[in-house]
Formats: structure tokens, C-alpha cells, sequence
């Protein structure tokens, strides 16, 4: 009994403002709740799978599906492949470098979103920019940074990777060091070069914590929801439009609870089959 | 295996109870069971705190001030009707007033507002009581009322042949003409891209009103549709900037912007953020097509349903509502009175800008006073933005719109 004990409260809290509040919410994607149905139980009507049907029928949501989809594809490998460049830099580097270095990467992740949007904001502006600026002075185009709705979206991909790669830095750097160094030692006695050390020690030592990095960043994707809530709100013409932004906007700035808890029920099977996908991969690898 | 039935069991009574008890105890960080002379006030606006202490010197109530952003406010709220537990005194922007009262938040106060001095409806704007009004309930009191003008700079107008100002949307075309003719990055007005009333109110002035009985019917108006034309010919001809330009006010200040439309708290920004344009610039009616109506914005005080201090709420609203405290608040925060003899004091009447508001609250509507409101018009937003964007073809887009609105009103 007494493991029991032990795990109980963190069970408890867990069934309480977890799996409680998935199943409710689960139930309301069957029902027509609003906030009038909020303040009076008996105006809520089941309503069937008629959310769902109507979600795959709203182009809304099909965009943002699509921009979803393409924020994970072209994010999630850029995130994953420049935190991992940058904490092998840093383990190049001396180590007042690299600590000087670490502090730099790891910046964004602990400032405020809100300040990074105002900061970006005015970088990515059409007209008066930093970043058309620069580009002004080698006479290339003003690119629109905000105002179009597909490069909208890469706007938002660079800014949340520059802004994702901290923590996930970390976690490379924390792996990097505690690969033995005699594996190294030994590769050198056999004469081996950079590549073949970073391709046949370093890589396969670092499996776990890539696998690690990838689910979480992947999960962190499919919940892409900051960067386009505070940057442009979804436009221009939807085109940075997440499925998390979608839930916020139809759940609590139209309170349309059953059609917004119907659309994070599409979300949330997106994720368990993602991440189901991830970890048959991963028993295959092993 | 025994084990495991009985920690089962054990687990969920636990978790139900927990939950039980997270349920019950909700109502304690409310205002409801505190003493009982102290009220709790929920407000967007901040300064509110040190403003009542005049009156809780008089009452000797306290009154518990809670400032609430306006960004937070909505969900804020909801939650309060989710979980009813609630302030005794709420705050509510005119546009909420229909979506709120149809889920049951405020008590009705139609027999009430005659016993109070200062609540009796004559006191105030009459549009600005029609918005305290939802299905022949009083659901509140106009506490301050705020409605939109054109700003404009008298410099660079008179040189357009304006020197006061646009007086109808034919000069407002013809002067945005002249105005973007001037060259490169110049225009003519920043309209309000991501403001839902805006385009109501060019629907008013074309002639067009919202009737509550036709519901999506509306829309298929052809004056609504000459509103939505005349609204892009202003990003079809370039007279606005589509995306986000220099900053407003520099751009205002630098004479590219010389015109935009928005209301009475930007005298002041203007006057600090802007000083060197001093007496280059003023504020004027809307343009005229069929009629220059605004809109009737700002806040009303209402009661919370389950409060048990309804005469104490409503002392309390009645102090707010006096026009001495209602010509204080202008003071103190800019914003404009209700009330109507509150305009007689010298501080608003012998402001120009500010009287130029005041004349254009007599021509003002309320926006549509339907709980759906919100979706409408952030509905007509996307269906602009693909528009003005997109160059989506007018008629078909409103088409579709109609169809939205008529799904979004359960019709």
C-alpha cells in the first residue's frame, strides 16, 4: 500500500485537472454549449458528431490545419537541427566562450513573448524594418515580412526557433557532455577524423536525448499558439492561423465551447498519433 | 490484485470528493460572504480605487475595487458567469450588454432606476440607455459613453481645399484623391482595419440600420453594400495603408496619415506623443453620406445576478452616476460623462475637441443589440481582410457573409 501512498496525490491532482477535465471537455464537443448554455444547464443540447462534421467543412479550419502542418514539417527539423549545430559549437568553444554563449542562446527562451513580438514587430516591418533595411543596402526587395500570408508563416517559423533553441540546447549540451571521453580517446588511437567521430560516436551516444527533443518539440509545434497570437493574430488572410489559435478564437473569443472542444479533440488525436508514430520508430531503431 | 481494488476505489472517492470540494468552496473568494458593508466593484479602468474614496468616506462603505484589463475582461467574465461567482458591481462594454445579459449575468434593474436620483434614464443620451436595454430588461447604467470622430490635420487639409474638414464622404474621396496624389508612402487616412464597429458605422452613414427582426436579411441591404464598396475603394485607390506602416502617431505628426477616425482618449496621446504639430490638427464630425451617425460605445455599471447587496450596488452606482463625480472621473481619466448635465460643466463645454464629441454623441447608434454581435464582427472583419487583400469579388463575398451570419444567428 504504502507506494501507493506516495504516488496518490500526484495521482489525484492528476485525475483531477487532467483526465477530468479531457473527459469533460470531450463531452462538450457533442454538445452546442455557449455561454448562454454556461450560466443555464438546460440549454445545452447533445448535438452528435455535428461539431466535427462542421469543423472538416469550415475553410477556416482547414487552413489551419494546413499552416499547422507546415509549421511542424518545416519548423520542427530546423528546430531540432540548428539547437543541436549550436550545442556542438558550444562544446567546441572554450569555456568562457561557451558559457558567454549559452546565456546568448538561451535568452529568448526566458523572456516574455509579448516583448519579443514588440521587438520583432518592428524588425519585420515592410517599410522601415531592420530586416528590409539590410536588405535594402545589398538592393534586394522589400520582403513582406507580415503581409503575406505564406511568408507569414516562415516569419513566425524563424522567430519561434531562434526563440525555442535554449532549451532545447540544454538538453543537447547536457548530453553531449556525458558521453565518455575514452570512446574519443580510442577513435583518435585509431586514427579516426572529426566526421567520423561525429558520425560514429557522438550521433548514436546522443540517440536519447534526439528522441527526447524530437517528441517534445513536435508536440510543442502541433501546439503552435503564441507566435501567431501575438504577432498577427491569425492574418493576414488566415495565414498563420494555428489549430490552437482556431480553439482559443471559436472557445473563448466567440464562446463556442462544443465547437472550439471539438476542434482540440482533433488536435489532441493529431498528437497521440504523432507521438504513437514516434515511438514505434523508435522500438524499431532499438 | 487485492491491492489494486481497493486503492481503485480509494482513488476515486478521493478524486471525487476533491473535486466536490474544489466546486464548493469557489463562492469564498468572491465578494458575496464578506461583510456587510463592503461591496466588490469589477472594472476595466484603472484609478478606479483611489476615486471611491470620497464616496466610502460618505457611505461608509468599502467599496473592493478589482481592475481587470480589457484584453482579460471577457474571459474574466465568463468565468464569473461559468462559476457564478462574481463581483456585486460589474463593468460592461456597451457591445457585451446583449451577449452577457442573454447567459443571465446581471439583475434587471427596471424598478429600481426611478427610486435613485441619478439612475432615472433622462439623465442620460438616449442611444447610450437603449444599449442598457436587452429583451424590455434594464440590465444596467450608463457610466461613461465614447464614440468616434475624424481627427484630421487643418494644415495639410486647408492645402486640399478642407480647411475644416471633410463635411461629407464624396469631399473625403475627393480629399484622399488630392492627398495620395502627393507621392510615394503619402496617404490619406488610417482606417481602422481591426476595429468590427468601423464598418457599421460607414453602413449607417450610407443609410443602412440594423433591424433586430430581419437578422441576416440585413446584410442583403444595398446601402450596407455601398458601404462595404466605398470601404475598400479606400485601399483600392492606396488612400489607406493595407499593412503596418511607420508608427500612427509619427506618421500622423509627419503629415503621411492626416486623417484618421477614432475616439476621445487620442486627444490627449496626440497632444503628448505629437507636441509639435500643436494647433495643426482638430477634431470633426463624421463625413455625411445619408447621415453622419457614429457609434455609441463605453461602459455601463451593472449588478451580478447572484449579488445579495443589490441597494448597496446600486447606492454605489448612483454616486458614479451623479453629474459632479461624473465631471471628476473626465478629470481624472479623460473619459466622456453620460450624463447629460455633466456636459454643462465649463470643462467640457468650453473645450472645442471635446465639444465637437459631445455634438457627435446626439448623432450616434448602438451597435446591434444581439448576443452574436462579437462573431458578426469579427466575421465582417475576415470578409473585409479577404476583400481589401485578397481583391475577393463584393458581391460574392457578401453573399457569403449573409450565409455566415445566418448560421452564426441559428437561423
Amino acid at each position: 500500500m504504502t507506494p501507493y501512498l506516495f504516488i496518490g496525490p500526484a495521482l489525484l491532482l492528476l485525475v483531477a485537472f487532467s483526465f477530468l477535465p479531457i473527459i469533460i471537455a470531450l463531452v462538450i464537443s457533442f454538445t452546442d454549449m455557449n455561454i448562454g448554455g454556461l450560466a443555464n444547464w438546460s440549454q445545452i443540447s447533445f448535438v452528435g458528431i455535428s461539431n466535427f462534421i462542421r469543423l472538416f467543412q469550415d475553410p477556416v479550419f482547414l487552413q489551419s490545419m494546413w499552416n499547422t502542418l507546415l509549421y511542424v514539417v518545416i519548423g520542427v527539423p530546423l528546430a531540432i537541427i540548428s539547437s543541436f549545430v549550436i550545442a556542438l559549437f558550444l562544446k567546441l568553444v572554450t569555456d568562457r566562450m561557451s558559457s558567454t554563449f549559452r546565456v546568448i542562446y538561451y535568452m529568448p527562451s526566458i523572456t516574455n513573448i509579448v516583448a519579443i513580438a514588440v521587438v520583432w514587430g518592428f524588425l519585420y516591418n515592410q517599410q522601415y524594418g531592420l530586416f528590409n533595411y539590410l536588405l535594402s543596402m545589398v538592393d534586394l526587395q522589400a520582403v513582406p515580412w507580415l503581409e503575406h500570408p505564406f511568408v507569414a508563416k516562415i516569419s513566425l517559423i524563424i522567430m519561434a526557433v531562434w526563440k525555442s533553441n535554449g532549451v532545447s540546447m540544454l538538453i543537447f549540451l547536457a548530453a553531449l557532455q556525458s558521453i565518455p571521453r575514452i570512446y574519443y580517446e580510442a577513435a583518435d588511437i585509431d586514427g579516426a577524423n572529426r566526421w567520423q567521430k561525429l558520425w560514429n560516436i557522438t550521433l548514436p551516444s546522443m540517440r536519447f536525448a534526439t528522441f527526447f527533443v524530437t517528441v517534445t518539440t513536435l508536440i510543442a509545434w502541433l501546439q503552435f499558439f503564441e507566435e501567431p497570437f501575438v504577432m498577427t493574430d491569425g492574418g493576414p488572410l488566415n495565414g498563420t492561423n494555428s489549430i490552437a489559435l482556431f480553439i482559443y478564437q471559436e472557445g473563448f473569443q466567440s464562446s463556442e465551447f462544443g465547437y472550439g472542444a471539438s476542434a482540440s479533440f482533433v488536435l489532441f488525436a493529431i498528437i497521440i498519433v504523432a507521438t504513437l508514430v514516434q515511438f514505434k520508430f523508435r522500438k524499431a531503431d532499438q | 490484485m487485492k491491492k489494486h481494488q481497493v486503492f481503485k476505489t480509494v482513488s476515486v472517492l478521493a478524486a471525487s470528493s476533491f473535486v466536490l470540494a474544489a466546486c464548493s468552496s469557489g463562492g469564498g473568494s468572491g465578494g458575496n460572504e464578506s461583510s456587510d458593508d463592503t461591496i466588490t466593484v469589477w472594472t476595466m479602468t484603472d484609478g478606479l480605487d483611489e476615486f471611491v474614496q470620497e464616496y466610502e468616506d460618505e457611505s461608509g462603505t468599502t467599496v473592493e475595487v478589482q481592475a481587470i484589463p480589457w484584453e482579460n475582461a471577457h474571459d474574466k467574465i465568463v468565468t464569473a458567469v461559468a462559476s457564478g461567482d462574481g463581483p456585486d458591481v460589474l463593468q460592461v462594454g456597451t457591445t457585451w450588454v446583449a451577449e452577457f445579459a442573454d447567459a443571465g449575468t446581471f439583475q434587471d434593474l427596471s424598478d429600481y432606476t426611478d427610486e435613485y436620483d441619478n439612475l432615472s434614464s433622462d439623465n442620460f443620451y438616449d442611444t447610450a440607455v437603449e444599449t442598457t436595454k436587452y429583451e424590455d430588461q434594464t440590465i444596467g447604467v450608463p457610466w461613461y459613453v465614447d464614440t468616434r470622430a475624424l481627427f484630421y490635420r487643418t494644415d495639410i487639409l486647408e492645402d486640399a481645399g478642407y480647411p475644416d474638414g471633410p463635411k461629407t464622404w464624396d469631399d473625403m474621396v475627393d480629399a484622399s484623391e488630392q492627398l495620395t496624389a502627393r507621392g510615394d508612402d503619402q496617404y490619406a487616412i488610417d482606417l481602422l482595419a481591426d476595429d468590427p464597429q468601423f464598418p457599421f458605422v460607414m453602413a449607417w452613414e450610407q443609410g443602412w440600420d440594423y433591424d433586430l427582426d430581419k437578422g441576416a436579411e440585413n446584410f442583403d441591404d444595398p446601402a450596407f453594400q455601398e458601404a462595404i464598396e466605398l470601404h475598400h475603394t479606400f485601399y483600392g485607390e492606396g488612400y489607406s495603408q493595407l499593412g503596418e506602416g511607420k508608427e500612427f502617431f509619427q506618421a500622423f505628426a509627419d503629415g503621411s496619415k492626416p486623417m484618421f477616425i477614432s475616439g476621445p482618449w487620442d486627444i490627449q496621446t496626440i497632444e503628448e506623443r505629437a507636441p509639435e504639430i500643436e494647433g495643426d490638427w482638430d477634431v470633426t464630425l463624421m463625413p455625411e453620406a445619408e447621415t453622419n451617425d457614429s457609434m455609441m460605445g463605453g461602459a455601463h455599471w451593472t449588478v451580478f445576478n447572484n449579488s445579495e447587496k443589490t441597494e448597496e450596488a446600486l447606492d454605489f452606482i448612483n454616486w458614479m452616476s451623479a453629474p459632479e463625480t461624473q465631471v471628476k472621473w473626465y478629470e481624472d481619466h479623460s473619459e466622456l460623462p453620460a450624463n447629460l448635465e455633466a456636459w454643462e460643466d465649463p470643462v467640457l463645454k468650453d473645450d472645442d475637441k471635446i465639444s465637437t464629441f459631445g455634438e457627435q454623441l446626439e448623432h450616434t447608434k448602438p451597435l446591434p443589440l444581439v448576443p452574436e454581435y462579437e462573431q458578426m464582427g469579427q466575421e465582417l472583419l475576415s470578409t473585409l481582410e479577404q476583400i481589401n487583400r485578397n481583391d475577393a469579388d463584393i458581391d460574392k463575398s457578401l453573399d457569403e457573409y449573409q450565409q455566415e451570419v445566418s448560421r452564426i444567428l441559428g437561423e
